[in-house]
């Protein structure tokens, strides 16, 4: 939105009521949408005994960080749920990408021979899959993967729907000019892929990416299937298993000075509500950066239009 | 051009066949005949249980021991509660190598899954290489397990009837100075949840989650499905359970607790009651006991709980198949997973490890057969049922000396249920069966933890399990049970 | 011999190409057509065999179609399909109405830095798992200490029961799906406004068009090929649900299934309580071929409207 568009906007501005209208109906409707995330971090800094007595409310009688300090004593299944939830974001979005980018860039271009053969291939898989037993067996069977890190990873690494994506970004944005004077340079296909077209198709590779690491950073399923280890089980799952007991982060818990004591004094429903402000945290103050490239991302690949 | 296309195609289908034949070829290895001290075979064991810390450190010295006895060694995975039967049900499904693995009437269903093939018929192996289990358990255990004639796992010696009690967080018990010996049924117990319910609003006066259900005088043909014969039958008639008048009673005193406030607001979505409990929060439960239970709910609570019956002491078939260890189909070393039970339901020393931990490092012994915990045992705190003979596991110092004994003579006092010893085979109408679970599902909890109003929703309920095919189920289970009377008149 | 001969020159020539190609492909073998295979357990009693996976399946008899009567001897088939089909064409028809306008709205705000942290408010929903949702949702109906019923309280209204009656709950699970989807879906809208030139904008009002006229005849027309394509592939998606906000946000609670029971909740229970295979895999190829057949009718219509706007 640079200082450009501003200006020839201003020309047909709404009319102040209008302007004010708008305003409320968007505030309202953000605020809505950054509501309950404010509501559980009040509830996380809420006396435990106020909310047994007085509910969930928006303005406690008593404000406490005793679940934190909790947390802080008996919450090492925490850092390590985000560890192992941080490693497969990561690792798994870039394999992704430059699977479905590699993909999706050959079967772009008419000059290779079986384009049509593998875009099949590739489009049927977003309307038939084999269902649950048999895709367990081949990740714990065939590959091996069962209680491995690489069963959080692989599963989710490439997605039809997404290389749709990204071959229209491709065969729109990239003009065949720039893969002939690739060519006529001497370039090799790989040459000019990550020369000459990887550079032009970043917006659409970091909208691609942004799919794939909240496709990763959401994910509880597999987890559940492949995963039995409680040094491995990522964040939502561990979200998931607090539901209805803390048993699990105490089981897990480093500190061995932990006695029965402690665990009849902890603030279950207060850190119940802490734990999912500490996991979500992280990821609302990093995607405004994320967004940032999504919004560009989108709007390069809405201008084709 | 079509050609070379097909060409291609063909290459890829044949990848394809090739990786699922290899695929094919990776479970298939044949029996070896290593299993000696110095080259003990590995067997792995699947087992219920929050996963413990130790487990791993536990077993190595475990199976230093097995290895030296009977040449195996023993790799424990544990899999959480709640997630034990789906988990095994979609390894079990998708064959992949297990030896060892706990199933019961109440997770990985023992009968079902014996049925579906997922465990070693274990006939001649018991009698090959589990004499000693033959010897030392109750015979009304294997008796009791047995599947269409055949065993199909090693049930844990331990209590064998089902006795339901009321339990009670005696600190409020003694603070009101209420009495427990009044209560007698669920309808006498409104008097005591009223006075908490009035003084103590931050407690949980009637703590239930959503698998809890009502005592009533019935067996259940299958768990949870609505199908029973009544406890002092003479007919053997299968009816609903949701018409008879103990049941309809029962919920409707549910639904005024729940409306009172006595029964907790979710109940009917909480899985389970641990956060309640670790917390003691909660002034009375329901639960099902064996002798010297209160010992052990107050040892792992950490305060004292006390209970007192709500019902007889009767042998069910999910009461004989609560705890069992299985061998599974696929098993390599199917002898020598046997050797294992037979050594842990036989052999102190190896069941007391597997219990326990490390002597010294878990727990330390105080005289022959008594014991203590020590601080590491929280990261190896195993459930005890579940993994074997219980008998011969050493008492805690606050165990009364005679607590085996009076186990016996608990499991001797134990009055057979009806259905003892009848299965129902299912084949005839899993259909049925499938969406009779479905709709079960969906009402069960709401009525169980009287969330909802018996008066409207039990009709609903009843309308939906008639349209499911609950009357076809209870033809057939009828007939099969009629022919088991007359089988073994 | 030629046609084997030119079989490798084309793969010579192609090379690269295929080399490309080969991680996703492999990929696809693996995770998708291996699997697929698996699809044979609709058609079988599935009983296990001690010589693994494929014996089973091998050794497992035939019942035809068995396995599918499950899913149609109650009406359930029709409440999970009417359950998935018509929460979906409510998330498709009001998600798009809804985030069209909010993208709309904030293309015409003058105050761009404003606009901007509305923008980010609204996209932060995207961004959170079902799990956490649900905890939300929690806090705000649960019937003791949830804020709804302590708000209704001071109106003397008596609490409800939010988690055990099914009444409100297709308003529930709309409003939650609303409150996730339309901030990001509005964002790809607002990207699309800002692409469109200018220059028609400026010579509408020479022609003195207002700026409803403006929106009405030249932003609404120049998203339509957007809209078509975005709504293009929720169509093929109808038969999906989003188990999350089917399964964790109504906490799983049974009395609540004739409203929030779908396809895919059904077969992920049905699998868990019964463990029959046969019966859950028979329920997903159910879902794949009419999301299938769904799919390529829609599209066969776009197509004739407009060959441009059709997916393939």
């Amino acid at each position: 939105m640079s200082a450009g568009t501003t200006k020839s906007r201003d020309f047909h501005r709404l009319t102040p009521v209008w302007n004010i209208a708008f305003h409320t109906v968007a505030g309202f409707f953000a605020l809505l949408c950054v509501f309950p995330f404010l509501f559980v971090t009040i509830l996380s800094f809420t006396d435990e005994a106020t909310l047994a007595k007085n509910g969930y409310q928006l303005i406690p009688e008593k404000w406490s960080v005793e679940a934190y300090a909790y947390l802080f004593k008996a919450g090492d299944q925490l850092l390590r749920s985000y560890g192992v939830t941080i490693a497969v974001t990561v690792i798994g979005t870039v394999i992704g990408v430059v699977c479905m980018a590699l993909f999706a860039y050959a079967i772009s271009r008419k000059s290779f021979k079986y384009r049509n053969f593998f875009a099949f291939m590739a489009f049927f898989t977003m309307l038939f899959n084999g269902g649950l037993v048999p895709t367990y067996i081949v990740v714990t069977q065939l590959l091996g993967l069962k209680d491995s890190i690489w069963a959080l990873i692989l599963p989710l690494a490439v997605n039809a729907f997404y290389i749709m994506i990204l071959r229209t970004f491709f065969s729109t944005m990239v003009p065949d000019a720039i893969i002939e004077s690739g060519r006529i340079d001497g370039s090799g296909e790989f040459g000019i892929f990550f020369k000459l077209v990887l550079p032009l198709s970043l917006p659409g590779l970091a909208t691609i990416a942004l799919f794939s690491t909240l496709g990763y950073w959401n994910d509880w399923f597999n987890a559940l299937l492949y995963i039995n280890t409680p040094d491995l089980v990522p964040l939502q799952s561990m979200l998931m298993r607090i539901e209805n007991s803390m048993q699990f982060i105490l089981q897990n818990a480093q500190n061995t000075s932990l006695s029965v004591g402690v665990l009849q004094s902890m603030p279950q429903d207060t850190s119940r509500m802490a734990m999912v402000v500490l996991a979500t945290g992280p990821i609302v103050l990093a995607y405004p950066f994320f967004q940032r490239y999504f919004v560009q991302g989108l709007t390069v690949g809405a201008v084709k239009e | 051009m079509s050609k070379k296309k097909r060409s291609l195609t063909t290459a890829l289908l044949l990848m394809l066949a090739m990786s699922l034949v290899l695929s094919a070829c990776g479970g298939g290895k044949s029996q070896s005949s290593e299993g000696t001290a110095e080259k003990p075979v590995e067997l792995i064991w699947y087992t219920i249980g929050t996963p413990q810390k130790d487990v791993d450190k536990v077993m190595a010295e475990v199976s230093k021991y097995t290895a030296e006895k009977i040449g195996v060694a023993v790799k424990m995975k544990m899999i959480d509660w709640g997630d034990y039967s789906q988990k095994l049900q979609v390894m079990t499904a998708s064959g992949e190598p297990v030896d060892i693995m706990f199933t019961s009437s109440w997770a990985f269903d023992y009968v079902q899954n014996a049925r579906k093939g997922a465990f070693m018929q274990v006939d001649d192996l018991l009698k090959e290489h589990g004499q000693d289990i033959i010897k030392t358990l109750d015979p009304a255990f294997l008796e009791g397990s047995k599947v269409d004639g055949h065993n199909y796992g090693i049930p844990a010696n331990k209590e064998l009837p089902a006795q339901e009690v009321w339990r009670f967080n005696k600190q409020y018990l003694d603070k009101y100075n209420l009495d427990m010996n009044s209560v007698t049924t669920l309808e006498s117990l409104e008097p005591l949840l009223k006075t908490i319910k009035e003084k103590e609003p931050n407690i949980y006066p009637f703590a239930l989650d959503k698998n809890q259900m009502p005592y009533v005088p019935y067996d259940y043909v299958i768990e949870k499905l609505p199908m029973a014969v009544k406890l002092d039958t003479q007919d053997y008639k299968v009816v609903n359970i949701l018409e008879t008048p103990e049941m309809i009673q029962a919920l409707k005193t549910m639904h005024k607790y729940y409306k009172a406030g006595y029964i907790p607001t979710e109940a009917a979505t909480l899985d389970s009651m641990t956060d309640v409990q670790s917390s003691g929060r909660w002034f009375a439960d329901r639960a099902t006991t064996q002798p010297f239970a209160t010992n052990l709910w107050s040892a792992s609570y950490g305060y004292p709980v006390v209970s007192t019956p709500a019902s007889q002491a009767t042998i069910y078939n999910w009461s004989v198949m609560g705890s069992m260890q299985a061998i599974s189909a696929n098993s390599k070393y199917p002898e020598k997973a046997m050797e294992f039970l037979n050594l842990l339901n036989t052999d102190p020393v190896l069941r007391n490890m597997v219990d326990s931990g490390i002597e010294g490092v878990h727990y330390k012994k105080v005289s022959d057969n008594v014991m203590e915990n020590l601080d590491e045992s929280k990261n190896y705190d195993m459930p005890t049922f579940s993994l074997g003979n219980v008998m011969l596991t050493y008492l805690n110092t606050t165990d009364p000396a005679n607590k085996w004994e009076e186990f016996k003579k608990f499991n001797d006092t134990g009055v057979p249920a009806p259905l003892l010893g009848f299965n129902f085979d299912t084949s005839k109408v899993t259909t049925e069966i499938a969406s009779v679970q479905n709709v079960r599902e969906e009402y069960w909890a709401a009525l169980m933890t009287g969330t909802v109003d018996p008066d409207t929703y039990l009709a609903r309920a009843n309308e939906k399990f008639k349209a499911a095919g609950l009357d076809k189920i209870m033809a057939e289970a009828q007939r099969q049970v009629d022919e088991w009377r007359a089988a073994n008149k | 011999m030629g046609a084997l001969g030119r079989f490798f020159k084309d793969i010579n020539r192609n090379k690269a190409m295929l080399i490309m190609v080969l991680p996703a492909t492999l990929w696809f073998i693996f995770f998708s057509y291996l699997p697929m295979a698996g699809m044979v357990i609709a058609f079988k009693e599935y009983r296990y065999s001690r010589d693994g996976f494929l014996a089973s399946i091998i050794e497992s008899k035939w019942v035809g179609l068995q396995n599918f009567k499950f899913l149609f001897s109650t009406n359930d088939a029709y409440i999970i399909t009417r359950n998935t089909v018509v929460y979906n064409i409510f998330f498709i028809v009001i998600g798009l109405v809804l985030a069209v306008a909010m993208a709309i709205i904030l293309a015409e705000l003058a105050n761009k830095r404003l606009a901007k942290v509305y923008q980010t408010g609204m996209f932060l929903p995207y961004f959170l798992s079902w799990v956490i949702v649900g905890y939300f949702v929690f806090s705000f109906l649960s019937l003791d200490r949830g804020v709804v019923n302590q708000i209704t309280g001071w109106f003397g209204i008596d609490p409800i029961n939010w988690y055990s009656d099914p009444t409100y709950w297709p308003i529930i699970i709309v409003v939650v799906f609303l409150w996730k989807s339309v901030g990001y879906n509005s964002v790809i809208y607002l990207a699309a406004i800002m692409g469109i030139d200018k220059s028609l904008y400026e010579a509408a009002m020479i022609d003195g068009a207002n700026k409803w006229q403006q929106i009405r005849n030249i932003t609404i027309p120049m998203l339509t090929p957007l809209i078509t394509i975005l709504t293009l592939l929720a169509i093929g998606k109808i038969f999906y649900a989003d188990f999350g906000l089917f399964y964790q946000v109504p906490r799983d609670s049974g009395t609540l299934y004739s409203v929030t029971n779908v396809i895919d909740t059904y077969v992920y229970r049905g699998l868990k309580s019964t463990g029959e295979i046969g019966m859950s895999t028979a329920a997903g190829l159910y879902q794949s071929l009419i999301g299938f057949i769904l799919v390529i009718t829609s599209n066969g219509i776009v197509r004739k409207f407009n060959k441009d706007n059709a997916l393939f």
